[in-house]
């Protein structure tokens, strides 16, 4: 430690590219790194907060992003395609602390099977008429995810071969992943969300006869 | 003269006289949802032309249980207790993506010890999964013995983990920071607490050495058996990039060939201490299938062994508040799960519980080859497919 010393009076500042091996490092940043260079391949903004490289890019573009990601970036894992329906009234568990546009935010996550780089391509769409070009021509496996987020949210998926619903019975109406769904038996007694939930008891409490204070 | 015709051959006249081509017709045979072989409630509408199959639907849904809608009015502890229930068959599997996600959003940072701990109870509930895989498949097939070997070690790690965590399948072990800092069910009364059973840990060593003879003697019933060779090799070949993408992951995946293990990249629990093989197979057919989740019980049991050895001492749970919040933000975390890659990706808004979950479930993408795997198909090699994609109806409809 003692080269430290020496180089620290040296080191006017942190981005010294040259003289790089003697200063304390900074420590390298996959996700980071590599959000940034999914970024400029597939021209949208890209986070990597706790260590999930996140992509968003325009609707006009999913199936193009998705084919670029398969061939240039080497993504041919498949994993999921789902939604998350942004609202700001929603029926059951507790509304988003603060407003958010109403939206459904589509997510495909996809993945290389050689080191494990994960990607997840986000997108919106409106609440009205919610439709998507369909992804089973560059990802054959997106065929039942989207049929499960076609019953889940009502969101259409255009060129899809067979949009029929996969989980809920025949006749069932209603989509239930949407947050104006109901959940039927939190009509009958409601999410108590922030006001009542116990702590575990402590060991202090249970102990008998231990003059413990409350708090 | 006349010719006394043979008894026996009397039986045989009707084969030999009539040989025109027969007429198939074409059927729709619905294997059930109620049938021993599917694993669960499944139901294939199998359109077939005599014996051979031309389409097959899976109909799905029968155990759509709605995880997802139920996360969004459930707290994050009250969520593990639900989510071991997802693959049933690895129940402890089930809930460790789930820990390291709200731990990220959290970022608690979990003790080494219980890391070590959840590392030796994910490997049992993998040795636990793939033994119900070598005891139903085989019997799926026609070979009733291997079950009962099969059976009786997973009995044994079944009660190892009972003696750790009070539950065979359904555990919720796991508490946010690291395992519950307790053994038995319940708070406990008594100010130091205790940590693992004190049998716990040589149990263990000596139950994995008697897995690893299990599988020697598996080997030599299935894998020896010229009537399973017949029945699995190259059947349902899977090639590579078709299941990537599909999103077929696990041991189907690395049967195709394709050397990839979520435990070597990623860091939801410390693989980078132990040694271990990727197994993998070359053509992708129901026999490498098989022989792939073989030889990972044998890796499993040894990562369990170097574990035991070396766990460090420690605390069993880092400090979480009494109230769980977890800050706004979004994660997905992804683990090696004995049926394939499961990871859980949490939007969470700074509450009580998450904003939403979504869980990805391996058996869900491993189902969805069926359509084209059972493409042109004799019905018995449904049966043999089917089996040797080891799915669970629970992870796939979750």
């Amino acid at each position: 430690m003692t080269e430290d010393d020496v180089t620290e009076d040296q080191v006017p500042d942190a981005d010294a590219g040259a003289d790089a091996a003697e200063e304390p490092e900074v420590a390298p940043d996959p996700p980071a790194d590599y959000a940034q260079q999914v970024a400029e391949v597939l021209r949208g903004e890209a986070t990597s907060d706790f260590g999930t490289v996140k992509v968003r890019i325009p609707a006009d573009r999913w199936v193009e992003t998705a084919e670029t990601a398969r061939d240039e970036l080497g993504l041919g894992f498949f994993s999921w395609l789902s939604a998350v329906d942004w609202a700001n009234e929603v029926e059951v568990g507790d509304p988003p602390s603060e407003t958010v546009d109403e939206r459904y935010e589509v997510l495909c996550q996809v993945s290389d099977t050689s080191e494990g780089r994960l990607v997840i391509l986000s997108t919106d769409i409106g609440k009205d008429e919610p439709s998507l070009p369909s992804l089973v021509g560059v990802y054959p496996g997106a065929n039942w995810h989207e049929r499960e987020a076609a019953e889940m949210f009502g969101i259409s998926f255009e060129g899809h071969p067979n949009l029929v619903q996969l989980y809920l019975p025949g006749g069932f109406e209603g989509h239930p992943l949407r947050k104006s769904f109901p959940l039927l038996t939190r009509e009958v007694k409601p999410w108590p969300g922030t006001v009542d939930v116990e702590g575990m008891p402590s060991e202090e409490n249970v102990e008998a006869g231990d003059a413990e204070e409350s708090e | 003269m006349t010719q006394q015709l043979d008894q026996r051959a009397l039986m045989h006249i009707s084969e030999v006289a009539v040989s025109v081509e027969l007429e198939t017709p074409e059927m729709t045979l619905n294997i059930g949802p109620q049938h021993p072989s599917t694993h669960g409630v499944l139901r294939l509408v199998a359109h077939m032309e005599g014996e051979r199959t031309y389409k097959v639907e899976p109909v799905i849904g029968y155990m759509h249980r709605g995880y997802e809608k139920i996360s969004e009015v459930r707290t994050y502890p009250q969520i593990t207790t639900l989510i071991n229930r997802i693959d049933w068959v690895a129940g402890y599997a089930n809930e460790v993506p789930f820990m390291v996600a709200t731990e990220k959003l959290m970022e608690v940072e979990v003790p080494e010890r219980a890391q070590y701990i959840r590392l030796i109870l994910t490997e049992m509930a993998r040795i636990a999964s793939h033994m119900v895989f070598m005891a139903s498949y085989p019997l799926e097939l026609g070979a009733p013995t291997p079950l009962f070997f099969s059976l009786r070690d997973r009995e044994r790690v079944l009660d190892l983990i009972e003696l750790v965590t009070g539950g065979r399948f359904h555990p919720n072990f796991n508490r946010i920071g690291g395992v519950k800092p307790a053994y038995g069910a319940g708070p406990t009364t008594r100010k130091t607490i205790p940590d693992l059973p004190q049998s716990f840990l040589p149990q263990t060593k000596d139950a994995m050495s008697k897995v690893l003879k299990t599988c020697d003697e598996l080997a030599d019933l299935a894998l020896g058996n010229e009537i399973f060779q017949a029945r699995t090799k190259g059947v349902g070949v899977l090639p590579a990039d078709l299941a990537a993408s599909y999103g077929v992951s696990g041991p189907n995946l690395r049967a195709s060939g394709v050397e990839f293990d979520l435990r070597k990249i990623s860091d939801y629990l410390p693989y980078d201490h132990f040694t271990f093989d990727i197994p993998t197979g070359s053509k992708g057919d129901s026999w490498d299938r098989y022989r792939v989740r073989l030889e990972e019980i044998r890796q499993s049991a040894g990562i369990v062994t170097q574990a035991v050895d070396g766990i460090p001492s420690g605390s069993l749970q880092a400090k979480v508040p009494k109230i769980i919040k977890v800050p706004a933000g979004e994660v997905y975390v992804r683990a090696e799960n004995p049926k394939g890659e499961m990871g859980y990706y949490i939007v969470s808004d700074g509450g009580l519980g998450p904003y939403r979950l979504k869980i990805r479930s391996a058996s869900f993408s491993n189902l969805s080859i069926l359509p084209w795997i059972l493409e042109g198909v004799l019905v018995p090699d449904i049966i043999a497919i089917l089996g040797s994609l080891d799915f669970v109806l629970g992870d796939v409809d979750r």
